[in-house]
């Protein structure tokens, strides 16, 4: 599985600041609880797959807008038919809830950290006066993602030599042992890296009291704003006429 | 000034590597480079962690005595507050950096030291334009090797500018250049009195910048070792002090690997091979990074694969032994494996071996997966030195006894071929030549070692081969012989610092073709669109016929008159089809062949741009099969797979849609049958593909087979050997016919079920929606419906799984093209000729091709108006200089100016104009003789031309053939013979008046006849001219200005003939070779006469 964590922006039209897209997350979550309309929600989701799409992720963005319009489209026929086995309508039905549900949530996440690059975020959350404890923490975290994604290739490399099938019928019959092959060398992999990285930042002062400044630059600039208010107007349409009448 | 007062040290805990140190009294000036060496474990870590703070600070342990550096003490002040001072670089680059990206990277140490941003930004520019890591700026951390993290490593402490540098082991994981560029480096930072303390197991690249060498033993300071005391150490002295050597080119062939190296060459007779790799070729993402035609490894060698950072060598051996998937076909002892068999029967001993100990006990390691005895697993033990560890936990081994656990893991398991990725990075001399000798010790036991290494010590004492690559590409292997162990060194020892880092071209395959599209891009377009159109005129009339049988649900009967509309409807929707469909098709031809021309101007510019020899290298074959085959595929994407996949996608969706609105349930069953269909024709893909690599090769082989049967023909018939050529020749034939057969054979099954089951998708939804009529879920006229759409686009949805099946084939074929001539071009300029000099200077120029050195540090001037004449036996490097200066190769080191001007600062063109380059290869177009003239100076009258072929006494020879001048030259009409070919090569010259000449042995094989007409035309073109002679008959060049004797790549003298023939006993016997050569031809003439 690919993270992206680095956030290519290579391909962008809009370079948006990295706050912004920490609001839109927010807002992806609050949305996805408080609107159940399927007009609003629609409208949301062309916002945010148009969002993702000219931050660089064009085709992500249309195949979720199809993905999301198709099943918009589904219960909407489903529910005008009236047609249809109740065991496969409730099966749709919960499919699709669920689909719509965590698409929000799916866009915001990757606009957030696909698209995003990784110094521009943590420059961003310092200038939002984050505490170094939590900062220090959160850029340990995303550098061990990709960390541990590489001893994980390297260990199934190993595993392949060692004649250790990862195969599902292997794990089902073993899963421990499995469970043990996998930890053991990454357990210990992962220690030596974090026992030396950390002597390496701080030997390049890491713990020092002095507040820590940022080379990368973090603004606000007018499409900043413009996404703003767009966001805003968005939201508070799906918001107000996401509770209330017919479904859609 | 740093200042140790009496410190002892010991590692509380389990952290630490070592002991710790005791007692240590040490001072090191401001300024000062000061180097910490010793074995292993002796406590030099200890003492760079006790100067930048980790001890005892981060690494806890019990200290006593203090260590100052000027006046701070390091022991009792805060870590950070020493970090502001002193700037640290670490042997791991997997674990030093913090950030994910290389730029947060290099302002990281910055940052923490609340540097204002902006003068962040200015050191960073410095750093990256200092360190040369422009490639490396802006990227992810993650994606670059090891080497290059070390650079950033660098290049971040660097930044932070402290005056004080602690380097522990910072080139263990670097190759030569980079470990030149750390030099240069070191070299800055001494000169802006920076103080270094590095601890280093290699010293050879120490000794011009050390001012001392601190030896530890045992935790002590044993003895300060001056530079001068350290160079004259001999061999025997430095192991016994177990320390690495102090200059390269002292490094010999380990006695022990003497004795075998006889017999590898007679086992290379015997060409058992243990490993072959055909069309090897790898990608990561859209990048390529490795490609390799063929390798070939013979049985029982050890092959030392070098190369810088980056080249490809942990790809290689990865893909060959099948931890990562890639492209072509891969066979271990003649039999071509899978994948996953290969990684069965092969192992690497990875750089971080922690990842490949599994067990909790040592012998549990050795008998994990295996049926091995109890006795052999001691027997191996013993043999490695493991034996007291068999109970101990694999990772409280040392480095060195983990890596010879997973050793003996890939011995217990009975595996064939061995690959170790960089095992001595970090080892001193001690570990190095355990692991030499351990790899001796092994060749017996296993097919193959294969070890990816940086040191040549280590190849030097255990290596039989040499695999060198470069940029993903083999560039040369061969076998350590007298001539290998020079090319090694030569490669080791060569001093070029360039950065080989690159930024890659990220972008998708069809991005890549839709860089050559420009214009034909709309074309394209108006293609799809106009294709929809003829797709849905193809769905419609189901449509249509589904409103004709309509009434037959109801129970009314169709009228002829109601009827007849929606017949024309059909009948005009076939012809719209038809039309639309013709119509589309040839927008997207034209699209299609027009971008076929841009790419194929395209690459031809590019191969303008190559070095000449390296177009020779990739032949004229693969040339061509490039410009037309490769190229072919493109068209079927641009032509059919684009617009078409698009037309039918859209109609395919929208249809499904329309079912949707009439029935969900049944449009479920339909997308679940086209799923599993894609799904099927996706494994039928992959099945076949694990295949086809042996049936490509088989093919390839064939093709080679046929190639040197036709080319062996005249050779066969003479020596009257048919039934050899013969035979293999049917060999290969029946072998291509095995592996056809057992690829299809794989297929077929799936072929068949992809046939059978998908042909068409009503066959699934008709039981169903019978089903649903049943259950009263669906109606009669719903579901007829239904069925004429999935009529309409059953076709469509065929034609796309095909598409989609097809595209990864389709990457391969780009990516083909984009690799083949993705080489680094020639250096050209884009200035003028200015000079209004003429003269010629080498200026200790240097030139390797395939890591053999032809020239080494050649210096000589050509005068204006003067001849120069190049002489020496074959293979001295003679035409070289002549090729160099015609700018067909880059030279690899030194300069060539012609008139004060550097060549690679000419534009192509410029420097062309100035040089007329006359050799013994003589291409004549397939034009009249005047035209062949003329392209000497294409502005050139008629007239001109005639006086020219006057002057290179060529008009004899021309008014006697049949059309004069407007006689056919060239290929076809071969009536002219050397000589004559000759001297219209001269005309040509005499044409173009170019200021500087060069003869490349231009009058070898004359006839006499020719000789003296081709003597005048000689004199004719040279009048005032630079000259440079190449020739073999020393009389012809004896009043030249001056003789340079080229021997073995060097200037052997220089001077005029009276004064070589006397001075120099070389000359001598040249020219008394070349005397009495001449005279047999005489001779020889004389006896046709009698």
């Amino acid at each position: 599985m690919e993270f992206n964590i680095y956030g290519d922006n290579s391909g962008a039209v809009l370079r948006l600041d990295p706050r912004i897209k920490l609001l839109i997350f927010l807002s992806g979550s609050v949305v996805a609880l408080n609107c159940y309309r399927l007009t609003p929600q629609l409208v949301y989701g062309a916002f945010l797959c148009a969002v993702l799409a000219l931050c660089g992720k064009k085709i992500d963005g249309l195949k979720i807008f199809c993905i999301w319009t198709f099943f918009a489209f589904l219960r909407i026929c489903i529910t005008l038919s009236g047609k249809g086995h109740p065991l496969l309508i409730g099966l749709v039905r919960g499919l699709s809830t669920l689909v719509m549900f965590s698409l929000p949530i799916l866009i915001s996440l990757m606009l957030l950290i696909q698209t995003t690059r990784i110094n521009h975020l943590l420059a961003a959350l310092q200038s939002m006066k984050m505490p170094s404890f939590v900062m220090i923490p959160l850029a340990v975290l995303l550098r061990f993602i990709p960390t541990v994604q590489d001893e994980w290739n390297g260990i199934q490399k190993a595993m392949a030599f060692r004649n250790i099938s990862l195969d599902a019928d292997a794990i089902l019959r073993a899963p421990t042992k499995t469970v043990e092959y996998i930890l053991i060398p990454l357990l210990f992999s992962c220690i030596a890296v974090i026992e030396e990285m950390t002597a390496a930042a701080l030997a390049r002062g890491l713990d020092s009291e002095k507040r820590r400044t940022s080379s990368a630059v973090v603004r606000m600039t007018s499409p900043d704003y413009i996404v703003l208010a767009g966001l805003i107007a968005v939201v508070s349409f799906a918001l107000y006429f996401g509770k209330t009448g017919a479904i859609l | 000034m740093i200042r140790f007062e009496n410190v002892s040290f010991h590692y509380g805990g389990e952290t630490g590597t070592g002991e710790g140190v005791d007692q240590i009294d040490l001072e090191i000036a401001d300024g000062e480079v000061a180097v910490l060496c010793g074995e292993s474990g002796c406590g030099k870590t200890t003492v760079t962690r006790l100067i930048n703070g980790l001890a005892p600070h981060y690494y806890e342990g019990t200290m006593t005595g203090r260590v100052m550096i000027d006046g701070l003490c390091v022991n009792e002040a805060p870590l950070s507050s020493v970090a502001a001072f002193v700037g640290s670089i670490f042997q791991n680059p997997k674990s030093q950096f913090f950030n994910v990206e290389t730029t947060g990277e290099l302002a990281f140490g910055c940052e923490n030291l609340a540097v204002d941003p902006a003068e962040i930004r200015r050191r960073i520019g410095n750093t990256v334009s200092e360190l040369q890591l422009e490639p490396l700026i802006d990227r992810n951390i993650f994606e670059l090797s090891g080497g290059e993290k070390q650079q950033i490593a660098c290049g971040s402490v660097y930044t932070a500018d402290p005056r004080v540098y602690v380097m522990d082991e910072p080139s263990s994981n670097l190759d030569k250049k980079a470990i030149v560029r750390l030099h240069d480096l070191m070299v800055k930072m001494k000169k802006s009195g920076k103080t270094i303390i590095i601890s280093e197991h290699r010293l050879y690249f120490l000794m011009d910048i050390a001012d001392r060498f601190i030896y530890i033993k045992n935790g002590r300071i044993d003895r300060n070792i001056s530079v001068d005391e350290m160079r004259a150490f001999s061999d025997g002295e430095l192991s016994e002090l177990g320390l690495r050597c102090t200059d390269l080119s002292r490094i010999r062939l380990s006695p022990e690997l003497e004795s075998f190296k006889t017999a590898a060459e007679k086992e290379r007779t015997a060409a058992k091979l243990a490993l072959e790799g055909i069309d090897l070729s790898c990608a990561r993402g859209n990048v390529r990074i490795l490609d390799v035609e063929r390798l070939a490894l013979p049985r029982n060698s050890i092959v030392a694969v070098i190369g810088d950072n980056g080249s490809g060598k942990s790809t290689l051996a990865e893909s060959l032994c099948g931890v990562i998937p890639s492209d072509g076909s891969v066979s271990f002892d003649g039999i071509f494996l899978s994948r996953k068999e290969r990684a069965r029967r092969s192992f690497m001993v990875m750089q971080d071996v922690n990842r490949q100990l599994f067990s909790e006990s040592v012998a549990a390691e050795l008998t994990l997966r295996t049926d091995v005895s109890d006795e052999k697993v001691d027997e191996i033990l013993n043999g490695l030195g493991l034996l007291n560890l068999k109970s101990r936990h694999p990772a409280s081994l040392s480095g060195g006894q983990k890596q010879r656990v997973a050793i003996a893991s890939a011995l217990c398991a009975g595996k064939d071929i061995l690959f170790y990725d960089e095992p001595t990075s970090g080892l001193d001399r001690l570990g190095m030549e355990r692991f030499g000798r351990l790899l001796r010790k092994l060749r017996n036991q296993v097919n193959l070692s294969i070890v990816i290494t940086h040191d040549p010590e280590l190849i030097l004492s255990c290596c039989t081969h040499a695999l060198h690559m470069e940029d993903g590409r083999i560039r040369s292997l061969y076998p350590l012989d007298d001539e290998g162990v020079r090319r090694l060194r030569f490669y080791f020892l060569s001093n070029n610092s360039e950065s080989a880092s690159r930024r890659r071209d990220k972008s998708t395959p069809l991005g890549k073709i839709a860089k050559y599209m420009g214009e034909n891009k709309r074309t394209l377009i108006v293609a799809a669109l106009v294709l929809l159109l003829g797709t849905i005129a193809r769905v419609i009339p189901y449509l249509l016929i589904y409103r004709l049988i309509q009434p037959l649900l109801t129970g009314t009967v169709p009228t002829f008159r109601a009827s007849l509309p929606l017949i024309f409807g059909v009948l005009s929707c076939e012809i719209v089809h038809a039309a639309a469909y013709t119509y589309g098709l040839q927008l997207s031809h034209r699209a299609a062949f027009r971008t076929l021309e841009n790419i194929r101007l395209y690459l031809k510019d590019r191969l303008e741009e190559q070095p000449f020899g390296r177009v020779l290298d990739i032949g004229t074959g693969a040339i061509k099969k490039l410009f037309t085959t490769d190229i072919e595929a493109i068209e079927s994407i641009l032509a059919h797979m684009l617009p078409e996949g698009f037309a039918n996608l859209i109609v395919v969706a929208v249809v499904l849609l329309v079912m949707t609105v009439i029935d969900w349930q049944l449009m479920l069953a339909t997308c679940l049958v086209v799923f599993m269909g894609i799904s099927v024709s996706g494994q039928m893909f992959h099945v076949g593909i694990e295949k086809a690599g042996s049936y490509f090769a088989a093919t390839k082989r064939l093709n080679n087979t046929i190639i040197e049967f036709v080319n062996g023909m005249e050779v066969v018939r003479v020596f009257n050997r048919q039934g050899e050529s013969g035979e293999k020749y049917e060999n290969q034939v029946r072998n291509y016919r095995d592996f056809a057969l057992g690829w299809y054979r794989v297929c077929w099954p799936w072929m068949a079920l992809y046939g059978s089951l998908f042909s068409t998708i009503t066959l699934y939804s008709l039981p169903f929606g019978i089903l649903l009529i049943l259950l009263g879920l669906l109606n009669l006229a719903d579901y007829v419906l239904i069925l004429c759409l999935s009529f309409g686009i059953g076709p469509l949805l065929i034609h796309l799984m095909w598409f989609i099946g097809a595209i990864p084939n389709i990457n391969l074929k780009i990516q083909a093209l984009e690799k083949a001539l993705d080489y680094p071009p020639l250096k050209t300029g884009g200035a003028d000729f200015t000079a209004n000099r003429y003269d010629v200077e080498f200026k200790n120029v240097s030139f390797a091709y395939k890591d053999g050195e032809v020239l080494k540090g050649i210096s000589f001037v050509a005068e204006e108006a003067k001849l120069t004449a190049l002489v020496g036996a074959s293979g001295s490097g003679k035409s070289t200089v002549a090729q160099l200066l015609v700018h067909h190769y880059d030279v690899s080191g030194g300069s060539i100016r012609i008139g004060g001007q550097d060549i690679r600062s000419l534009r192509s063109d410029a420097l062309q104009a100035q040089i007329a380059y006359l050799s013994q290869d003589i291409f004549l177009f397939n034009k009249t003789i005047l035209e062949n003239i003329r392209a000497g100076r294409p502005d050139a009258t008629d007239e001109e031309v005639i006086e020219a072929a006057r002057k290179a006494q060529c008009e004899s020879f021309i008014s006697e053939l049949e059309n004069g001048y407007e006689t056919i030259a060239g290929g076809a009409g071969n009536k002219l013979s050397g000589g004559q070919k000759q001297r219209i090569a001269f005309a040509r010259a005499i044409l173009k008046d170019a200021p500087i000449i060069i003869l490349d042995e231009a009058t070898a094989f004359v006839d006499p006849e020719n000789e003296r007409n081709l003597a005048l035309a000689i004199r004719e073109i040279i009048r005032g001219k630079t000259v440079i002679v190449i020739a073999h008959k020393l009389r012809s060049i004896m009043n030249a200005d001056k003789i340079i004797l080229l021997e073995d790549g060097r200037i052997r003298a220089e001077g005029r003939h009276e004064q070589l023939i006397s001075a120099d006993p070389v000359y001598a016997k040249l020219w008394d070779l070349s005397e009495s050569a001449a005279d047999w031809v005489l001779k020889a003439r004389e006896g046709d006469g009698v």
